[in-house]
C-alpha cells in the first residue's frame, strides 16, 4: 500500500493550478514541436531551460517532460499528413500513414495514433509506477555484448521493412550503415570521411537526412506529377477511425506498447528503435504482409504506441539511476542539477514528492494530450486541402529552419538538400529509404559496441556467445533469418521442380 | 551487338551502389585497419563497403537480363529549383536575415511550380516571412537574425 | 582644389573620431546585446556555468548577454566561430579544457589558440575523481597502483570519449605511475557511467557532481580528487598527490576569452564586472555548491596560464602516442 500513498503524494503536488498550466503549456508547446519538422524536444528542452530557472524544480521538470512525451504525439502529425517525419521515432509512421493519407483515409490515421499513443503512455507510466527500480537494475546488465546482438537482430528485422526488391533493400541497409560511419569515430578518436569540414566531425544529422529523403524528395517528385502524385483521391472518408480499424488496430496497440516499454529502458536503445522494431513485428505477425506500405493500419497504431511507451520508460533510468538514456534526458539531468537536485539512486528516496508528481504528471499530460489531438485532426486534414502550390513552399520554409535551429547551422540545411537529390533518385530508381534509414540509426552503434566488446573481452570473440542475454538474442537472429529466407528457398525449390 | 537494358531502374540503382561502396573503400583505407580482434576505424568502412559495392554489381548484372522496369524520364526543372531554394535560404540566413531568406526560398520554389503567380507569390512570400518571424524568432526565442545585421 | 581641401578636412575629422573611437566604445559599452558563445550543448556542466555569470552580466548591464550554444568537433566549432568575430567586446568565448588541449591534438585548426584570442580571465575551476567499481580490491591510489602493477593490462578505465578529460587523465596516471591500463572509450559519460555501475570496467575519472550520488549510494568507490588541493564538496578524499602519485594535478577549468583586437580598455572592463560578479555571495555559495573554487585572475595571468597548461598536455598526448588524425 506504499504505492498507492506515494501515488496519492504524487497527485496532491501535481494537481495544483501551477503545476497544471504548466503541464499543459509543456504538452502542447511539446505537440507543436512534435509537429514543426525539424525543431525537436531537444533544442525546445534546451532552449527553454534557462527560463526554467524561475520556476519550483517540480514544475519545471513537469513542463519539460510534457514537451518530450508531448513531441512523440504532434511528430507522428507531418508524417502522415505529408510523409515528413516530424521526429526520428516517426519515420517509419511515415510509410503506411502516409499511404493512408493518400487514400483518403489521414484522419482515422491521426486518430489511431492518437490514441494508441495515449494508450501506450498510461500503460508505460503504469510500468515505470510499479517496476522502475527492478528494470533499471535490469538495464544495468546491458553491455556491449548484449547491445551488439540486439542490433544484428533489428538488422535482420530490418529487412521486414521492405515491400520491394528484397535486394536493393539490403543494399540500401548497408548503404545506411556506411553513411552512419561519417563522424568521430568513438574508439579511436579519428574522423572518417569528413572531407575536413568540422561541421561533419560528429556525424551527418539523423533530420538531416530523414528530411531529406522523405520530405524533400516527396515534394520534387509531387511536383514532378504537377501535384497529383501527393493525393489519390480527395474525398475524406471521414475522421474518426472505424470500427473496423480499431478491431484491427487494437492487437498492434498492445504489442507496440509491450515492445516499447522494454526498450525505452535500455540507455541508448530507446524510442527511435522500438518503432521499427514494432513495425516489423507487425508486419511479420499479420495474416496480409502485403498491406503494409499501402496503408495497413496496424503499421500506424503499433510504432505511434512503441515510440511513446518508449518515450516514457526512458525516464526510468535516469529517474532510478540518474543516468540519461538519450539527448533529452541528458538535458533534463542538466535541469535538475541547475535547481540544486542531484540525480542519482538517491532521488526516489530523498525526494519522493518529486519522484511521485512527475510520474503522475505523465499521466494527466497524456490526457490533456489526446483532448488536445483529437480535435485537432479537423484543421489539419482541412489543411490538406490547400492547393499544393501554396504549401509546398511553406513546407520547405519550416523545414528549413527546424534543421537550421538544432545547431544555428547553414551546413545542416545545405545536407538536407543533398539527400534531397538523392531520394528523389531513390524514388526513380525505386530504392526504399526506410532499411537505409534504419541502418543508418544502428551502424554507428553496432561498429561501436562490435568494437568494445572486444576491447573489453580483450580480444576473445566468444564473448557474444558466453553471455546469456546476447545469446539469446543471436539465437533469434538466427530463427529470423531462417524465417526470411525460407520462402524463398521452398520457392526456388518449386520452381526448380517445374522445370 | 545491342545489349537491350531492360530493367533501366535496376541498372542504375546497382551503378550508384557500386559508386557508393567503391568509395567507401577507397577512403577507408586511409585509416588503421588494425586486426579482427582489434578493429581499427578502417576495418568497417572497407568490409560494407566491398559488400555493398558486390550488392550493387548483383543489382547490376540482374538488371541487364530480368524484369524490365524502365526509368521514367527525368525531369530537371523541380529537382533543380527547389534545391536551389533550400541552398539559397542556407546561405542568406546568416547574412541577409529571416525575412530576406525567406523571400528568396519562396520566390525560387514557386518558379518550380506549374503555375507563377506573381501577386499570389509575392502576398505568400511575405505571409510566410511573418510567420517565420513570429513563430520561430519571437515565439519560440531562436537567435535568428531577422534583418540584414 | 576646393574638393581636395575639402577631403582633406574631411581625412582629419575622420582621423580626430577614429582615435577617440577606442575609448568612446568602452565608455558606451555595452550598448547591445553581448552573444556568450558556448562550444557545449545546452545543460552540460560548461552550459549551466555560462548563464549563471551570463544572467548576472546582464542584470549588471542592463543589456542581454544571449548564450550562443555551438556545440561539436570537441568545441572546435565554438572556437572557431569566436576566433573569426568581429573584436568589438560583443563576443565573448566561454573557455574550457579543450581550448588548450585541441591544438597538441590536431594537425591543423582553424584558428590559433594565442593569436586569435585575448584572455579575459580564468574564471574558476574544479576538478576530477577518481572512481573505481566496488568489486575491484583497491581503497587507495597506492594500493591501485599496486594492483595495476601486478596485473598489467588486465585493469581498464572508461572515458567520455577519446582525448577528453578522462581518457587524458587516464594516460597521464598511466605514464606517472607506469602502468599498463587500457582505455575504454565511450560517446559521453552516461554509457560510461552505465558500464562501470555494470562492472564491466574497472575505473573512471569522472565529475564529482556525475559520480558523488552513485558513490554515496554504495555503488561506486571514491578514491580521491586530481586537483592539487582537496575539493570543497567532498573534504575528506584525498587528492592523487596525497594518496599515492605525488605531481599528479589537473583541474578542468573555465575563463573567458574575446577575439583579439579587442580594445583593452573592453577588456578591463570586462574583467573587472566578471569578478565582481564571481565574488558576489549568491554567485559563489551556487558555484561552490557545484564544487568551483572562483579564481578571477587577471587577463595576463590568465594568458601565462594558458601557455602552461598547453605545454602540459603536449607532453602527456605526446607520451601517450594519442592523435586524432
Amino acid at each position: 500500500m506504499d504505492l498507492f500513498n506515494n501515488l496519492i503524494l504524487g497527485f496532491s503536488v501535481c494537481l495544483t493550478p501551477v503545476n497544471l498550466l504548466y503541464c499543459f503549456l509543456g504538452v502542447a508547446l511539446g505537440t507543436l514541436i512534435g509537429v514543426l519538422p525539424g525543431i525537436g524536444p531537444t533544442a525546445t528542452i534546451g532552449m527553454l531551460l534557462p527560463i526554467t530557472f524561475k520556476l519550483s524544480p517540480v514544475t519545471a521538470l513537469i513542463m519539460l517532460a510534457g514537451i518530450y512525451y508531448g513531441a512523440q504525439y504532434g511528430g507522428s502529425t507531418t508524417s502522415i499528413l505529408i510523409n515528413l517525419p516530424g521526429e526520428a521515432s516517426s519515420v517509419v509512421t511515415c510509410l503506411d500513414g502516409y499511404a493512408m493519407a493518400r487514400k483518403g483515409r489521414a484522419g482515422p490515421a491521426l486518430a489511431i495514433a492518437a490514441l494508441g499513443s495515449f494508450f501506450a503512455g498510461c500503460v508505460a507510466t503504469l510500468i515505470i509506477t510499479m517496476f522502475a527500480p527492478p528494470l533499471a537494475e535490469f538495464a544495468l546488465k546491458f553491455g556491449s555484448a548484449e547491445y551488439f546482438s540486439m542490433m544484428v537482430l533489428g538488422l535482420i528485422a530490418a529487412v521486414v521493412l521492405a515491400h520491394g526488391s528484397l535486394l536493393k533493400a539490403i543494399a540500401m541497409v548497408f548503404l545506411g550503415l556506411l553513411l552512419g560511419l561519417v563522424g568521430t569515430d568513438v574508439n579511436s578518436g579519428i574522423r572518417r570521411f569528413d572531407f575536413g569540414i568540422s561541421d561533419l566531425s560528429d556525424g551527418i544529422g539523423f533530420v538531416a537526412v530523414a528530411m531529406g529523403l522523405f520530405g524533400y524528395a516527396e515534394i520534387i517528385a509531387n511536383l514532378e506529377l504537377k501535384g497529383k502524385r501527393a493525393v489519390i483521391t480527395t474525398d475524406v472518408h471521414g475522421l474518426m477511425p472505424t470500427r473496423a480499424d480499431l478491431k484491427a488496430s487494437w492487437k498492434a496497440v498492445l504489442r507496440g506498447t509491450g515492445l516499447g516499454a522494454m526498450l525505452g529502458i535500455l540507455p541508448g536503445g530507446g524510442a527511435v528503435v522500438s518503432s521499427f522494431a514494432s513495425y516489423t513485428l507487425e508486419k511479420r505477425v499479420a495474416a496480409d504482409p502485403s498491406r503494409f506500405g499501402k496503408g495497413a493500419i496496424e503499421g500506424v497504431a503499433g510504432p505511434e504506441s512503441a515510440n511513446n511507451a518508449a518515450a516514457q520508460t526512458s525516464f526510468i533510468p535516469l529517474l532510478t539511476l540518474g543516468l540519461p538514456s538519450n539527448a533529452v534526458m541528458a538535458l533534463m539531468l542538466g535541469a535538475m542539477t541547475i535547481h540544486g537536485i542531484a540525480p542519482g539512486p538517491q532521488v526516489m528516496n530523498e525526494r519522493p514528492e518529486l519522484f511521485w508528481s512527475l510520474i503522475t504528471s505523465m499521466w494527466i499530460g497524456n490526457v490533456m494530450l489526446v483532448v488536445l489531438n483529437l480535435p485537432l485532426i479537423g484543421i489539419w486534414v482541412r489543411l490538406l486541402t490547400v492547393p499544393y502550390r501554396l504549401l509546398f513552399p511553406a513546407i520547405l520554409l519550416f523545414c528549413c529552419i527546424g534543421v537550421y535551429s538544432l545547431n544555428n547551422s547553414p551546413f545542416d540545411v545545405v545536407l538536407t538538400a543533398v539527400f534531397g537529390l538523392l531520394g528523389y533518385i531513390f524514388i526513380k530508381v525505386d530504392c526504399e529509404p526506410a532499411p537505409l534509414l534504419l541502418g543508418f540509426i544502428l551502424g554507428p552503434m553496432m561498429e561501436e559496441h562490435l568494437r568494445r566488446a572486444m576491447l573489453l573481452s580483450r580480444g576473445d570473440p566468444t564473448v557474444f556467445f558466453t553471455r546469456p542475454i546476447s545469446l539469446a538474442m543471436l539465437v533469434v537472429s538466427a530463427f529470423l533469418l531462417l524465417l526470411i529466407i525460407a520462402p524463398t528457398i521452398r520457392r526456388k525449390r518449386e520452381e526448380a521442380f517445374q522445370e | 551487338m545491342k545489349i537491350i537494358i531492360r530493367n533501366s531502374k535496376d541498372l542504375y540503382a546497382g551503378i550508384l551502389f557500386i559508386f557508393f561502396g567503391v568509395f567507401s573503400v577507397a577512403i577507408g583505407r586511409n585509416y588503421p585497419m588494425g586486426t579482427a580482434s582489434r578493429m581499427g576505424p578502417g576495418y568497417f568502412p572497407f568490409i560494407l563497403g566491398s559488400i555493398l559495392a558486390l550488392l550493387g554489381f548483383i543489382v547490376s548484372a540482374r538488371a541487364l537480363w530480368v524484369g524490365s522496369d524502365r526509368i521514367k524520364p527525368w525531369v530537371f526543372r523541380p529537382l533543380i529549383l527547389v534545391l536551389l531554394a533550400v541552398l539559397a535560404f542556407a546561405i542568406l540566413l546568416q547574412r541577409l536575415g529571416l525575412v530576406l531568406a525567406t523571400i528568396a526560398l519562396v520566390v525560387i520554389s514557386c518558379l518550380s511550380g506549374w503555375e507563377f503567380r506573381l501577386l499570389e507569390v509575392a502576398i505568400l512570400s511575405l505571409v510566410l516571412a511573418a510567420l517565420a518571424v513570429g513563430i520561430f524568432a519571437y515565439g519560440l526565442g531562436m537567435p535568428l537574425n531577422i534583418w540584414p545585421f | 582644389m576646393k574638393v581636395k581641401l575639402g577631403l582633406t578636412v574631411l581625412a582629419l575629422c575622420g582621423a580626430v573620431l577614429c582615435i577617440d573611437v577606442g575609448t568612446a566604445l568602452a565608455q558606451s559599452y555595452p550598448s547591445k546585446p553581448i552573444r556568450l558563445i558556448v562550444p557545449w550543448t545546452a545543460g552540460g556542466a560548461t552550459d549551466i556555468f555560462a548563464r549563471i555569470i551570463g544572467q548576472k552580466l546582464t542584470e549588471g548591464w542592463g543589456q542581454q548577454v544571449v548564450v550562443d550554444n555551438r556545440p561539436g568537433a570537441s568545441g572546435i566549432i565554438g572556437f572557431e566561430i569566436a576566433a573569426r568575430a568581429v573584436p568589438d567586446g560583443y563576443t565573448i568565448l566561454l573557455a574550457a579544457q579543450p581550448f588548450t588541449v585541441n591544438t597538441s591534438l590536431f594537425s591543423k585548426l582553424p584558428y590559433d589558440v594565442v593569436k586569435d584570442f585575448a584572455p579575459v580571465t580564468l574564471m574558476a575551476y574544479t576538478t576530477n575523481i577518481l572512481v573505481v567499481h566496488p568489486a575491484v580490491p583497491a581503497e587507495s591510489v597506492s594500493e591501485l597502483i599496486t594492483l595495476a602493477k601486478s596485473k598489467p593490462g588486465q585493469l581498464n578505465f572508461a572515458s567520455m570519449g577519446s582525448a577528453t578529460t578522462g581518457h587524458l587523465l587516464g594516460e597521464m596516471f598511466k605514464i606517472m605511475a607506469g602502468v599498463d591500463m587500457v582505455h575504454i572509450p565511450y560517446k559521453g559519460s552516461a554509457p560510461a557511467m552505465t558500464d562501470l555501475l555494470g562492472g564491466r570496467v574497472s575505473l573512471m575519472f569522472d565529475t564529482v557532481p556525475s559520480a558523488m550520488p552513485h558513490v554515496k549510494a554504495g555503488k561506486l568507490r571514491a578514491l580521491a580528487v586530481t586537483s592539487a588541493k582537496r575539493s570543497p564538496l567532498v573534504p575528506d578524499l584525498p587528492t592523487v598527490a596525497e594518496s599515492g602519485l605525488p605531481g599528479f594535478e589537473s583541474a578542468p577549468w573555465y575563463g573567458a576569452v574575446v577575439p583579439a583586437g579587442t580594445p583593452k580598455e573592453i577588456i578591463t572592463k570586462l574583467y573587472t564586472e566578471i569578478v565582481k560578479i564571481l565574488n558576489m555571495p549568491d554567485v559563489k555559495d551556487r558555484l561552490s555548491n557545484y564544487g568551483y573554487t572562483i579564481i578571477g585572475s587577471t587577463p595576463e595571468q590568465f594568458a601565462d596560464f594558458i601557455k602552461t597548461d598547453m605545454a602540459k598536455w603536449a607532453k602527456v598526448i605526446k607520451d601517450a602516442g594519442i592523435h586524432v588524425d
